[in-house]
């Protein structure tokens, strides 16, 4: 079979900023943090980090009651986004025939899944004394919530699956989407990511590995802060990100505006250690995606890096990327997007891919915000991007997410046909 | 045993999940149009359990209207009058 261009043709967001794709870029390219000192009323001991929140989004105003009933936040924040992302791509929720979307596919990414709605459980009954909890907990807290919903909305009769693979999931679910719209399997793919990092036992969780960033009212917005030599750690996000996926025929054939292609995929893993990532493992995921995309080093004009601002994570990533592109890495542009909307796990892959695309589409490299003159000499030897935006001519840019587990994902794509 | 009414207790479940009229909650609309599906169902009759004091117990006749619904937690009430 020969293999089809993949056409990107929708992007969707639920945005840290309250408002749409469009506004997030701006948002990015201006290097404005959505990180805030959260304060949470939780029991025993109430969350008080920087996060990033979705605060100003209404599920149930957005989706409806009906729907949104049935659902817990990962997948009102995914089901959203996915809806975003399908009006932007033209297309209509009830189809005209729906033999059409036999082919039609949905392929979601979460790390978390629906832990909020077993977490809201295991607090009704141990702390609530509740002997009894919903029946909706099982269909709320299902990993493939997301997936599931959007297939029954969108009446795509192809595979629904989700892909949890830590903070790579997303990545991990763009990428076998593309495999399947590439080879032909299917026709339409809504592919993305998302998770709801704010249940208290995950957020717990992190704090407790050390790895979340402190901060205050004051020092929130500039608490991460990737390849800067003072670096402290992460900071948790909620989100969801969603892409449509379609193949590049049937795209030109309904007049569907192309905003980007995605052009290659590769993923490894360390095989070495649960959370030291390893530059071996990262460079084979990276030789794949070009080497499945068919470019060059030479070809690429952005990384979106996987950044998280941990002290073990940025140097190793960097490493990598020297590895890979050898005499080009000291002027291949860098930047992590983390910095401003932060990590949020299994959507992180989609939100950056998200930020990666619309990047090409506009010809402007987001910056690695709070790094100006921070730079970490372990991180030197590539381009970093933290001066605000840059305005330059790009044909294809690579997005990464490294995951722990070891497993590595890149995603490669290429700026739409006007440029 | 809870004062309150059944009609009241699946009209605000109706209302305040499903975003229902409260003019559509009449006895003879049927909750498939509501918005009621088996999950939907299952959830209204587990919050009728807990804020009634009732026990509903498998099998039973699937309600089909608002009417269906009130007439079956009435019955269980009243059983459950009965049985104290």
């Amino acid at each position: 079979m020969i293999p089809r261009r993949v056409a990107i043709t929708g992007l969707g967001l639920v945005s840290p900023y309250g408002d749409g794709v469009e506004g997030f870029l701006e948002h990015l390219l201006a290097g404005r943090s959505a990180v805030r000192f959260l304060q949470s009323d939780d029991k025993p001991k109430p969350l008080a980090m920087p996060f990033v929140s979705c605060g100003g989004f209404d599920a149930m105003a957005t989706l409806g009651k009906p729907l949104a009933s049935m659902m817990e936040r990962f997948a009102h924040l995914g089901v959203a986004a996915a809806f975003d992302a399908w009006h932007n791509a033209g297309l209509d929720r009830t189809p005209s025939d729906v033999e059409e979307r036999d082919d039609w596919a949905c392929i979601w990414g979460t790390a978390l899944g629906g832990i909020m709605a077993f977490e809201k459980g295991y607090r009704d009954m141990w702390q609530n004394g509740r002997e009894r909890l919903s029946p909706l907990g099982v269909v709320m807290g299902m990993n493939n919530a997301v997936n599931a919903h959007l297939s029954i909305q969108l009446a795509l009769g192809g595979v629904s699956m989700s892909h949890t693979v830590a903070c790579a999931s997303s990545s991990v679910a763009i990428g076998e989407a593309f495999r399947r719209v590439r080879s032909g399997e299917a026709t339409v793919v809504i592919s993305g990511g998302s998770d709801a990092t704010q249940t208290y036992g995950v957020a717990r969780a992190w704090e407790a590995m050390r790895l979340v960033a402190p901060g205050d009212e004051q020092t929130a917005p500039s608490a991460c802060r990737p390849f800067a030599a003072d670096r402290r750690g992460l900071v948790l996000g909620e989100g969801g990100a969603a892409l449509v996926l379609e193949d590049w025929d049937h795209a030109i054939a309904r007049g569907a505006r192309i905003q980007g292609e995605i052009v290659g995929y590769g993923a490894s893993c360390d095989r070495s250690h649960l959370v030291r990532p390893d530059p071996q493992g990262q460079s084979r995921a990276l030789r794949s995606a070009l080497r499945d995309s068919g470019l060059t080093p030479d070809d690429i004009d952005y990384v979106n890096a996987h950044g998280t601002a941990t002290q073990e994570g940025d140097p190793v990533e960097i490493e990598a990327l020297k590895r890979v592109f050898g005499d080009r890495a000291p002027a291949l542009p860098v930047s992590a997007t983390k910095s401003m909307h932060g990590h949020l796990l299994g959507a992180a892959g989609a939100i950056e891919a998200v930020a990666t695309v619309l990047a090409l589409r506009e010809q402007a490299i987001p910056p690695t915000a709070h790094l100006s003159g921070r730079l970490d000499s372990a991180c030197e030897g590539v381009d970093h991007v933290y001066e605000g935006r840059r305005n330059v001519p790009m044909r294809a840019a690579l997005s990464n997410s490294f995951a722990f587990g070891g497993s590595n994902a890149v995603l490669v794509f290429a700026a739409p046909p006007s440029h | 045993m809870n004062a309150m009414h059944s009609t009241e207790l699946i009209s605000q479940f109706l209302c305040e999940r499903l975003g229902a009229s409260p003019e559509s909650v009449v006895p003879g609309a049927l909750l498939a149009d509501l918005g009621v599906d088996s999950l939907m169902l299952a959830e209204l009759l587990f919050e009728a359990e807990d804020r009634l004091g009732i026990s509903v117990s498998a099998p039973m006749t699937t309600p089909k209207s608002v009417g269906d619904i009130v007439s079956l937690i009435d019955s269980l009430r009243a059983a459950q009058v009965v049985a104290s």
